[in-house]
């Protein structure tokens, strides 16, 4: 009996403990329950797998372009060795985000090839007529009353083919006018050639707005080494009509010329401007882009959710609804069958959801619908033990033995096969663990964690209760422990 | 006190019985592989196939409007551009036409979002803090489609190595079998769903064929135990003896599947629409498994 006592201050003592962990260490809400937006980023490799340095190299530069564009309280992991997920909480949109980070932001710097100044010159003047046709097709596309202009731009888009002696394969006239521009920018490319100048040369990327006009500038500074090169670089095409070239992913964004007053030492001092056009927003995303780095390997968005708050705060409701009255439940139809007993189950079920919930608090498992439906589910199993226990303690009180020895027995006899009985849960949740995405994760984890605390309150704690219990001379007598109504009898 | 379950006697019905789910099982896998428009085994979801589905509530002062989603989509075919997708959306109006439910093939995050500005347009006003939207990539679709077959099997594997390990042949055979059966009749109900609701599965469906298997094989060991206790102990005959144990394990194994179920049940009821189908596919494997733990499993044991 002495053991017993302490085993009740030390349960009393961890039901304190949790009730401190909650206040202090609020539970963290996935983002199905707070509302946001999760995305699932995959890096794209040919051949072979990902490296861990890879993955690594492309976590960091993925992070330093959220923390550049300002998301508050993001969160970035990796996931099963080529996958990261970002999660973006609040009224977020995901849309800016997955433009920034979807772009490899491969920079480089170009020099032009000798003699190709006529052809730059029509491609130039293709890419711009390509660009306004673009620009009236979505005009086009938006204000729709006016089926002539959109026969124009079929024309004129004909007119481009003929003179690159191309033709486009795509299917409607958006795609093929995007294709056209591809191909345009390619060819543009092509007239350049590479230089040791790349985008790896920068320390820094800033902003700022033209003084003429309402366009944006991305300004870069480059290291020393960089500063050098870039130097290096101008100076050899200064006065020629050479011009250089600012590429990012393989698309030309501002093609210049180098005055002749640099002809003898290069642009120096270890900046450039870029100046194309840019509209604030734009501006702002490459220069998130340029700070962040390029990615050693592309990346592609293949899973986006979005939850909005209400919708949370509703599902979290619905949740609370079916958790208490699963509880509820459960709890009067263990009463009404075990009484006394059936009690002390209720009470262990109470000491069951407080010490889940504190150890999703220390851990920290963060708590996701699947992971909610694992802990409601859990309720039922934790109460499984408990009924196999009390089987066992009425079969003895029938068989005529006391009441302290029925409950003894019926503990120790019903230890093993509980045991037994919760090792396949528990495997199913550690295969689900291991190879489950992360939105079976949250489930197999609450559920495991559910299986194993349970078989500490059901076995631990209700003898605990039940031996406190039966102290009381009151509480001893045999038909509160036999109900003569029996469910299913 | 006793419960008297003629296991002998109704040998032959229980393992006709349990043939019958089984094929009926069969049937609507067969059907659904070849006679329905999906061409699978059962209906796969956008988790596997990939696609875009979104959900989203309109702002309506007293009640909404009736709106004929035909309607809705030949004015979203009028201002999209994409017309390829448009042709492959459904619509629907749910929840007294205040909710909007969405599904087409994969977009792009700006080509989501354009949809719903227009639907707004169209519609609107709607309420964005209500949204809920999933974008998958087919490329995705099929690797956690791999993912959740590989789960599936490696667990199986685990708990028939666990069972043949802690079980004699006879008992690890039997024990097996009647969790095969519980899965590939809850499996089946799920094809039969697809071909007559078109419902479809999505990784939780595997999520819980995994935690059905876990629960169907605890279960069948707690009553092979008592089994294996009383053929040790009691004097009756080896077929009486089964019979016996099935009866003494009978109030145990209800009441836990009880207990598991009410909580699922309330989830059903009263939870979000997302777990509907993973909570009904649970409360089915539980039922199944009850049922092949207390009669098929023993049945299989006795001696003709």
């Amino acid at each position: 009996m002495k053991r017993r006592q302490g085993w009740l201050f030390f349960i009393i003592f961890l039901l304190t403990l949790s009730v401190y962990l909650l206040i202090n260490y609020p539970l963290q809400l996935g983002l199905d329950l707070q509302g946001g937006s999760q995305l699932t980023l995959q890096i794209i490799k040919e051949e072979g797998k990902v490296t861990r340095d890879e993955l690594e190299a492309v976590n960091s530069v993925i992070d330093k372009r959220v923390n550049n564009l300002g998301v508050s309280e993001s969160n970035l992991q990796t996931l099963g060795g080529d996958q990261l997920i970002l999660e973006l909480p609040g009224e977020q949109n995901p849309l800016v985000a997955s433009r920034v980070l979807g772009k490899t932001a491969l920079l480089e710097f170009r020099t032009q090839k000798e003699g190709t100044s006529t052809d730059l010159k029509t491609l130039q003047l293709q890419r711009l007529s390509i660009k306004e046709l673009i620009e009236q097709y979505s005009f086009e596309e938006k204000n729709q009353n006016n089926d002539n202009l959109l026969k124009v731009i079929q024309d004129d888009l004909k007119e481009i083919e003929q003179e690159l002696n191309y033709s486009s394969t795509s299917n409607d006239l958006y795609g093929k006018l995007i294709e056209i521009k591809k191909y345009v920018d390619k060819e543009i490319t092509n007239l350049f050639v590479k230089t040791d100048l790349s985008g790896k040369d920068l320390i820094n990327a800033g902003r700022r707005q033209e003084q003429t006009n309402s366009n944006w500038e991305v300004l870069l500074t480059f290291s020393n080494s960089g500063g050098e090169k870039f130097a290096e670089i101008t100076k050899s095409i200064a006065g020629t009509n050479q011009l250089l070239a600012i590429i990012l992913d393989g698309e030309s964004i501002s093609e210049a010329s180098v005055g002749n007053q640099f002809a003898s030492t290069g642009i120096t001092g270890g900046s450039a401007t870029i100046s194309g056009n840019f509209s604030a927003e734009n501006a702002r995303e490459l220069e998130v882009q340029l700070k962040g780095g390029s990615l050693p390997l592309p990346i592609e968005i293949v899973e986006t959710n979005t939850v909005g708050a209400l919708l949370g705060s509703k599902n979290i409701l619905k949740s609370l609804y079916a958790a208490i009255s699963g509880l509820i439940f459960v709890g009067i139809f263990m009463i009404f069958n075990y009484r006394i007993l059936g009690f002390v189950s209720v009470l262990s079920l109470v000491l069951y959801g407080f010490f889940n919930l504190a150890l999703y608090s220390l851990i920290p498992v963060t708590l996701t619908l699947p992971g909610i439906s694992g802990l409601i589910l859990s309720i039922g199993m934790a109460v499984d033990a408990n009924i196999l226990i009390f089987e066992r303690i009425r079969e003895e009180l029938y068989d005529g033995n006391t009441l302290t020895r029925s409950i003894d027995s019926g503990f120790q006899r019903a230890n093993s096969s509980i045991v037994d009985g919760h090792i396949t849960t528990l495997l199913s949740c550690f295969v689900l663990f291991l190879l489950g995405t992360n939105f079976v994760k949250g489930f197999a984890a609450t559920l495991g964690i559910g299986v194993l605390i349970s078989l500490f309150t059901s076995l631990n704690c209700s003898k605990t209760i039940l031996r406190f219990f039966t102290t009381y001379q009151s509480l001893r007598q045999k038909n509160l422990y036999l109900p003569n109504n029996n469910f299913l009898n | 006190m006793k419960y008297n379950l003629e296991l002998i006697k109704n040998k032959r019905k229980i393992i006709s019985f349990s043939t019958f789910l089984i094929l009926l099982s069969l049937l609507g896998i067969l059907y659904s592989t070849f006679n329905t428009s999906y061409k699978k085994p059962i209906n796969l979801g956008m988790d596997f196939v990939g696609g875009n589905e979104l959900r989203i509530e309109r702002v309506c002062e007293e009640e909404c409007s009736n709106l004929s989603p035909d309607s809705v989509l030949e004015n979203l075919r009028e201002i999209s551009s994409n017309k390829n997708f448009i042709n492959n959306i459904k619509l629907q109006f749910q929840n007294n036409n205040k909710l909007i439910s969405i599904r087409t093939p994969y977009l792009s995050i700006e080509e989501s979002n354009n949809l719903i500005t227009n639907l707004d347009n169209i519609i609107g006003p709607l309420n964005y803090e209500s949204k809920d939207s999933r974008l998958i990539g087919p490329k995705l679709g099929k690797r956690l489609l791999t993912n959740c077959v590989t789960s599936l099997l490696v667990s199986l594997f685990a708990i028939s190595l666990y069972i043949t390990i802690r079980f004699d042949k006879k008992y690890a055979l039997f024990a097996l079998l009647a969790l095969f059966h519980d899965l590939l009749i809850v499996f089946g109900i799920f094809s039969w769903l697809g071909i007559i609701l078109s419902v479809e599965v999505n990784s939780l469906f595997a999520v819980s064929l995994l935690t059905i298997a876990g629960y169907s094989v605890n279960d069948t060991v707690v009553i092979f135990d008592r089994i294996r206790e009383n053929l040790k102990s009691k004097e009756e005959s080896y077929n009486e003896t089964i019979q016996l144990s099935v009866n003494e394990s009978f109030r145990r194994t209800t009441f836990t599947s009880i207990t598991t179920l009410i909580p699922l049940l309330s989830i059903i009821l009263f939870g979000t629409y997302s777990l509907f189908w993973f909570s009904l596919a649970l409360s089915l494997g539980i039922i199944v498994g009850s049922y092949s733990s207390i009669l098929l499993a023993p049945s299989l044991l006795l001696k003709d």
